[in-house]
Order: structure tokens, then C-alpha cells, then sequence
């Protein structure tokens, strides 16, 4: 189990953005999360690698709970130290990119593997050019994120976060800020990872959902509605708010 | 009728005979000196304090802010006096002159920079602050979902980012800060400004004297106004952004004057 989420709750000040959020995810499992905005699917996901704190239930990624630990019944928030271990484990890809601007595209991918792993200089370097090979953009090794397309700065994005080759990958919504012709490009990088890292992508992308993933989870007013194979989702949804949902979307 | 002597006005304005006086010309390098290690450990006390500002922690945010709050609420010609006389009086630190590769550093000038660069860290605070809270947040996510500290991502991520936008205002800083080492006087450290005001005492040429002064002041600051262009204009280069002129620097008010 590289995910178990048990009863997470979340509130904004007044606002209840988590209710109830039961998950687990198995090694090698691709799950989808779709919903309206504000159905609370982004921040869970930010929940997962705590970027955002819970204010009951928990998270277990890899065995240990994240974020916390638990102390006669009670949730303790974790020293930084082992916050930023756990973190390090888990790889993140957000929807506006954040490339470090005044990096190059290979110093975006080695700079964790050097300063956070420690590992030495040749080994990151070799190994940020394969990765920068495997997203197809070995030639802009010396570009700056300023003078890469929105497509490839969320390609550099990616082999960023697979360089510290983390056994679960988060995605944000990571075509949404990209236009059209772009988006294939990156879907094309996610298919191929899909094979062999687990990961729980934010997305509307229903052509990926189908190729790619096992599990579509429908999320409303921060509740999971539904849960099932993208097939039966897409096809035969089960619950009335999906269905509603899904005629938006697809007209 | 003022008879304008310019015979004195030539003496202390040309290099090559003002700087004869040792009173002119240790005040001058103590002045260039003051202001640089002044402005650094300014930098310092302004990150410190910035980074302070923004803690998690309460009691950082509180000393931040009782430390912001004195040193921009208090004159600094006062806070000078206090720290040079107030802690020398009670004997809590007299400032003993130091003696260093065969260069003696007297304890008012020491006491006068000292004064300057806490009252610059003051200062310094909310540039920096405003220099880090001007890069977008996602930045510091994208660092702590690779595993890096909040350390880690503000040396290596955040810092680098904040310094284009904090290195602007630091420039117009430093310029007020070679004028304002002129306050020193009134604990009679030996900067610039002391040289004139003791070579007058002994001649009685204010107008000449002092107008020579003010024209070694100018002197410093359009050299460095030039050293700032330069500065700015490669920071620029990739902002793709212009920096003002050099003309356009020099003949503008200074917003951050304080």
C-alpha cells in the first residue's frame, strides 16, 4: 500500500473542504481525481505530501503517516526534518510548472539529488541528462525555464521530480495551464511513467484516464462520490452529481 | 563682505594637498570603510530580521519587531550617543580602542558603525522582506516537495530570486549610508566630515571648508551611483527589464531617504 488515507478531514476557517476522505492506492496504481473546482481534489492532493495540514483522520504514504505522528490519540505535527525525508520520497508536479527561474533546466533536475541526497556531482549530472533524454528535451540541458514552451518547462518539471526517484508521483492539474498543442506532449511523458511509478493525477484529461489509469475517483463538495474503473465511470456512472458533472464536461 | 578664500577652498578641495592633512585623509578612508562594513552587517541584521518577521515561531516575530519598531522609531544620532556613551557610562562596554595590523581603530568609530549598521538592519528588514514576499509561492512548494528545509530552499531557491529585487533599493541605501557616517561626528569618530569640521576649527573657513566637504561626498556618491548602473544593468539583462540611467539616477529624489 503506497497510499492509505483514513477519514481525513479539512477545514478552511468556516469552510469544511475534506470530509471524510477514505483512500488507498496500491503500488503501481494510476488514480485519477476529477471534480468541479472547489470539490477539494487539489488541496487532498497537497494533503498527501503536506503541503497542506489535516485536522483529523490521517495519511499513511509508505507505512508512515505523514506529516504526523500519533500520540495518545492525537495527531502531532512532525519535526521539519521528517517532513522533508518523507517529502523527498514523494514527487510533485504543479499545475503553473514552478521551475526554478534562475536555474537551468538541468540545474532544476540535479539540485535535490545534490543538495537534499547529497550524492555526488557526475552520478546527478548523468543522471539528469537521461532524464532530460527520456522527456525528449536532452538539447535544452542549458536553457532557462524563461526560454522553454509551457510544454517543456512541465517536461523539465517532471524529470525534476522523478530525479530523486520517488516511489509515488503527484500531479496538479498538470495540463491546465497549458495550451492545446501542448498538452499532448505532456500526457505522452505521464502514459509512459504510468508503467512504472504509482501516481494520483488531478486532471480532466479523460483520453489519459482511459489509457492510463485504473481508477477514476469523482470528488464533490469535498466528498468522494464515486470510485471506480475509468470505463464504468465515464460509461455508467452510478451516482446523479457524476452524471451531471460529466455532461459539463464533455460538451 | 565675505572675503571667499580660495586659496583655502583649492587647498582642501584638490586631492593632492587635502589629502595631506591626516585628519582629511584617515577621515576619508574611515568614511568609505564605515559605510561598507555598515551597510554588510546592515544586510545581515535586515535578513535576520526579516527572516525573524516571518517565523513560525512567536517569540522571533516579537523581538523582530520590538527591534524594527526602536531603531526606525528612535533618531539615529541618538541611538548613537546611547550606544557610545550610554554603554561606555554604565561600563558595560567601554569600546577599548583596537589595535589591528598596525592600524588602530578607535571606539567611537567603532560605536558609530556599530550604531549605523543596527539602525540599517532596521531598515534592511522590510526590503528584505519585501524582496522574499515579492517570489511567488509556489517556488518554496516546489523546494519542500523535493525534500529541502525551509533553510535549504531560502539559500538555494528563494534568496537568489529575492536579491534582484532587494539589490535596487540596497544601492539607494548605501548611498544615503556615506552621508549619513557623517552624524559620527558628535562622538567624535575620525570620519570625513570630523576632518573638515577640526581643520575649520583651527582656521575658521566654514564656507570653504565645508563646500569642499560636501564636494568629497558627491564625489563618493556618483562614483557609486556609476558602480550601481553597472550593477543594475546586469541584473537586467535577463529581467529584460532597463535599469534608470545614470543621469536619471543622479538629478532624481531618492524615495528611500530617511
Amino acid at each position: 500500500m503506497v497510499v492509505k488515507a483514513d477519514k481525513v478531514n479539512k477545514w478552511f476557517g468556516p469552510l469544511h473542504v475534506l470530509k471524510d476522505i477514505s483512500l488507498e492506492v496500491r503500488k503501481n496504481d494510476v488514480v485519477m481525481i476529477i471534480g468541479p473546482s472547489g470539490s477539494g481534489k487539489s488541496t487532498f492532493l497537497r494533503c498527501v505530501n503536506h503541503l497542506e495540514k489535516i485536522n483529523s483522520g490521517i495519511i499513511y504514504v509508505n507505512g508512515h503517516p505523514i506529516g504526523y505522528h500519533v500520540r495518545e490519540d492525537r495527531l502531532i505535527e512532525d519535526r521539519e526534518k521528517n517532513i522533508a525525508r518523507q517529502r523527498a520520497e514523494i514527487g510533485m508536479v504543479f499545475q503553473r510548472f514552478n521551475l526554478f527561474p534562475h536555474m537551468t533546466a538541468l540545474e532544476n533536475i540535479i539540485e535535490a539529488p545534490l543538495r537534499v541526497r547529497r550524492l555526488p556531482m557526475d552520478q546527478v549530472v548523468a543522471d539528469g541528462e537521461r532524464l532530460l533524454a527520456r522527456v525528449g528535451l536532452a538539447e535544452k540541458r542549458g536553457s532557462y525555464p524563461s526560454q522553454l514552451s509551457g510544454g517543456q518547462q512541465q517536461r523539465v518539471a517532471i524529470a525534476r521530480a522523478l530525479a530523486m526517484k520517488p516511489s509515488l508521483m503527484l500531479f496538479d492539474e498538470p495540463t491546465s495551464a497549458l495550451d492545446p498543442e501542448m498538452i499532448g506532449e505532456v500526457l505522452d511523458v505521464m502514459k509512459e511513467l504510468a508503467h512504472e511509478v504509482t501516481m494520483i493525477v488531478v486532471s480532466h484529461e479523460m483520453g489519459f484516464a482511459r489509457a492510463a489509469s485504473n481508477r477514476v475517483l469523482f470528488m464533490d463538495e469535498g466528498r468522494i462520490i464515486e470510485n471506480s474503473t475509468p470505463d464504468q465511470l465515464f460509461d455508467h456512472p452510478q451516482e446523479e452529481r457524476t452524471k451531471q458533472f460529466l455532461s459539463k464536461i464533455l460538451h | 563682505m565675505y572675503h571667499f578664500d580660495w586659496a583655502i577652498f583649492w587647498q582642501y578641495l584638490w586631492p593632492g594637498t587635502a589629502l595631506q592633512n591626516p585628519l582629511i585623509r584617515y577621515g576619508l578612508i574611515a568614511t568609505i570603510t564605515c559605510s561598507i562594513l555598515a551597510q554588510a552587517v546592515g544586510v545581515l541584521l535586515g535578513l535576520a530580521a526579516a527572516l525573524g518577521k516571518m517565523s513560525k515561531f512567536a517569540p522571533f516575530r516579537w523581538i523582530a519587531d520590538f527591534y524594527i519598531w526602536w531603531f526606525r522609531g528612535t533618531p539615529l544620532l541618538v541611538q548613537m550617543v546611547l550606544l557610545y556613551y550610554g554603554l561606555g557610562v554604565t561600563h558595560i562596554f567601554d569600546f577599548p580602542d583596537i589595535h589591528i595590523i598596525g592600524i588602530t581603530i578607535i571606539g567611537a568609530i567603532q560605536a558609530g558603525t556599530l550604531a549605523l549598521a543596527i539602525n540599517e538592519g532596521a531598515y534592511m528588514a522590510e526590503i528584505v522582506r519585501a524582496g522574499i514576499e515579492a517570489i511567488d509561492p509556489g517556488q518554496m512548494e516546489a523546494a519542500k516537495s523535493l525534500g529541502m528545509s525551509y533553510g535549504l530552499a531560502m539559500r538555494r531557491i528563494i534568496l537568489p530570486q529575492a536579491a534582484k529585487v532587494i539589490i535596487p533599493p540596497l544601492g539607494n541605501e548605501f548611498n544615503n549610508m556615506m552621508k549619513t557616517t557623517s552624524l559620527m561626528t558628535i562622538i567624535s569618530a575620525t570620519e570625513l566630515f570630523f576632518g573638515y569640521y577640526q581643520v575649520n576649527g583651527r582656521l575658521f573657513k566654514p564656507f570653504e571648508l565645508f563646500l569642499d566637504a560636501s564636494f568629497y561626498y558627491l564625489a563618493m556618491t556618483t562614483v557609486w551611483t556609476f558602480i550601481q548602473s553597472r550593477i543594475e544593468a546586469s541584473l537586467g539583462e535577463r529581467k529584460q527589464v532597463r535599469a534608470p540611467s545614470t543621469f536619471q539616477r543622479i538629478f532624481r529624489s531618492s524615495p528611500m531617504a530617511h
